[in-house]
């Protein structure tokens, strides 16, 4: 069973002191099966935040439709089922962190005996104990996340919907709530999160749904991600000019120049050879020869159709198509 | 009614903990100035009388002003926040935020205003001052009618922001003060028009001139449990009224 169907959903917002909407969402559809994590992939002002709060129905949306666990939006006893963590999250800065947790807890039904105890394990998983009984009003932004992120699994929710969950956090904090989600889905639950950390996305997503400006434009498994390089074989190399590489662009996927080196990716094994021969012939030095792993962030810039980050230096690298195919990367 | 006591003492908690009681000084302070600098200047009038009525005053304006004050930011601020999101995004109905949010302001204004009548009664006993079941009845009359505006703000700040929640809230305050005078004022002097204007306002404006018992208390006068009970019936359907409106627009609000 789909516990959660988003089917065509459009949502259109007026300027304040416009009279003319303009549509955000065109038509997002997408669904996460049970103990299955999905990332939600996009840039800024792709519709994330607003698919988000229509699932929650925090906004309505012009046409389309959501279901979760089968049932409309609104349902009550849905969204006991549901934790919810927005971007940055406001915690009330007069309650204690246990305070604000009790109160979360109570709109949540969780049964009264329960309550402390939920509150306290929920403390604990987040590594905040020694906070408990401090006001949240001094708490640093990875603090607050923490926080955050607490409310949302304090009920034990079965569809955990979090809006950017490694924002603010610092590695011991993102490899905490990593740990976290990985336990929940352990356990059956359903995870839908935004995020802007494709390597946390990668490492945690069985799919991932790429929205850009209002629309799914792919849903790509992370399997299916691993796969795509198959066969392929990067190549790092000095001492040689692109132009140079002519000759051999067909066999290639990929050409990136940093600095004085030049990255390639070999579309075949069985080319390895020739291509390393062509190098040496011009004199490059070969510093480098792997297997080709394709990355959720070569897919997602792929599709975004920006420029690609460079993986190993951080380096902005330029990309161009390969000649003879005219397939390749821009 | 667990998510409303929780959302009310969430409200009650944050009133406290932003030091609202703290006006109890302030209010003790005015009754004693009012004992020991108005009274000797009072000529012919009981220091006893001047306690009560400056006392039974006093909760009434620091009553309204502190709704004023901590309502008109009530919904605005968690909207703005966003910490609605994490309240609505949980099995609570907007039915359940708004009277939440109504119960915690009229929870700590109660508060307040106990704590203010027990500064009066110690003030009242100090100065001589009979201490009649009509004062206690005209500070209950005045918590009806600080609730009666609580709830006018909580209907404003669904959808307005917190000066002009503040501004139409004063407005509706002095009208609704005013609305019996102004209208015998029209059916005297003015013209077709005017009092066809002014029945409208006194019909639809909250008649606050019907709390006010504390003439009675100071003076001792003789007055009659209509007197008490309608005004009581009148301000909770009132405030049920614009508690339904209030819930009306924010069930169909949107957070972008």
């Amino acid at each position: 069973m789909e516990v959660l169907q988003v089917d065509g959903v459009k949502k259109s917002f007026r300027g304040d002191m416009s009279f003319t909407s303009r549509e955000i969402l065109h038509g997002v559809s997408f669904s996460a099966g049970t103990g299955e994590i999905l990332g939600f992939l996009g840039p800024n002002g792709a519709g994330k935040t607003t698919t988000i709060k229509i699932i929650l129905n925090l906004l309505r949306p012009d046409s389309g439709s959501v279901q979760i666990f089968g049932k409309t939006l609104g349902n009550r006893s849905v969204m006991k089922k549901v934790g919810y963590l927005p971007e940055n999250p406001y915690i009330y800065p007069h309650l204690t962190l246990s305070e604000f947790l009790r109160f979360c807890a109570d709109l949540s039904d969780v049964p009264v005996k329960e309550v402390a105890s939920r509150v306290r394990k929920a403390i604990s998983l987040l590594g905040l104990e020694e906070h408990a009984n401090r006001r949240t009003k001094g708490f640093s932004k990875g603090m607050l996340q923490r926080a955050g992120i607490a409310q949302a699994i304090l009920h034990d929710p079965d569809l955990l919907i979090l809006d950017e969950p490694f924002s603010g956090l610092d590695p011991i904090g993102r490899k905490t709530v990593k740990d976290i989600l990985i336990d929940l889905k352990g356990r059956g639950k359903t995870i839908f999160f935004s995020s802007h950390i494709l390597p946390d996305m990668e490492a945690l997503c069985d799919r991932a749904c790429i929205i850009k400006d209002g629309i799914v434009i792919r849903t790509v498994g992370l399997a299916d991600v691993f796969r795509m390089g198959e066969g392929m074989v990067e190549i790092t190399a000095r001492g040689c000019l692109v132009s140079e590489l002519e000759p051999v662009s067909r066999y290639m996927d990929t050409v990136a120049v940093n600095g004085e080196e030049i990255f390639l990716v070999v579309k075949k094994r069985e080319l390895v050879r020739t291509v390393v021969q062509h190098l040496y012939n011009r004199g490059a030095e070969v510093l480098n020869v792997s297997n080709h792993h394709p990355s959720l962030e070569d897919v997602f810039l792929d599709e975004i159709n920006e420029k690609r980050t460079e993986e190993r230096k951080g380096a902005e690298k330029k990309h161009y198509a390969g000649h003879a195919t005219g397939g390749g990367k821009q | 009614m667990r998510r409303i006591y929780s959302v009310a003492l969430n409200t009650f908690r944050e009133s406290v903990r932003e030091k609202l009681l703290y006006l109890v000084i302030i209010y003790a302070m005015i009754l004693l100035v009012s004992v020991f600098i108005l009274s000797p200047l009072s000529v012919g009038v009981a220091k006893g009388k001047i306690v009560t009525d400056v006392g039974l005053a006093g909760i009434s304006i620091l009553g309204i002003l502190t709704a004023i004050i901590v309502g008109s930011n009530l919904v605005h601020k968690e909207v703005d926040k966003k910490a609605v999101l994490m309240v609505l995004a949980r099995p609570v109905s907007r039915a359940e935020y708004v009277i939440g949010k109504f119960a915690g302001v009229s929870l700590s204004l109660a508060v307040l205003i106990g704590l203010m009548t027990a500064v009066l009664v110690v003030m009242m006993l100090l100065g001589g001052a009979a201490l009649t079941p009509a004062v206690f009845l005209a500070v209950g009359l005045s918590i009806v009618e600080i609730g009666l505006i609580i709830a006018v703000m909580i209907f404003f700040s669904t959808f307005t922001t917190p000066i002009l929640t503040s501004f139409f809230t004063i407005c509706i305050f002095v009208a609704g003060t005013l609305s019996g005078d102004l209208r015998l004022f029209a059916q005297k002097f003015g013209g077709k028009a005017m009092n066809y204007v002014m029945d409208i306002l006194y019909f639809t404006l909250p008649n606050l001139k019907v709390f006010n018992l504390r003439h009675e208390a100071v003076h001792g006068l003789r007055y009659s449990a209509s007197e008490i009970l309608l005004p009581a019936a009148y301000g909770i359907v009132y405030t049920c009224a614009m508690l339904y409106f209030a819930w009306l627009v924010f069930r169909r609000r949107e957070f972008s």
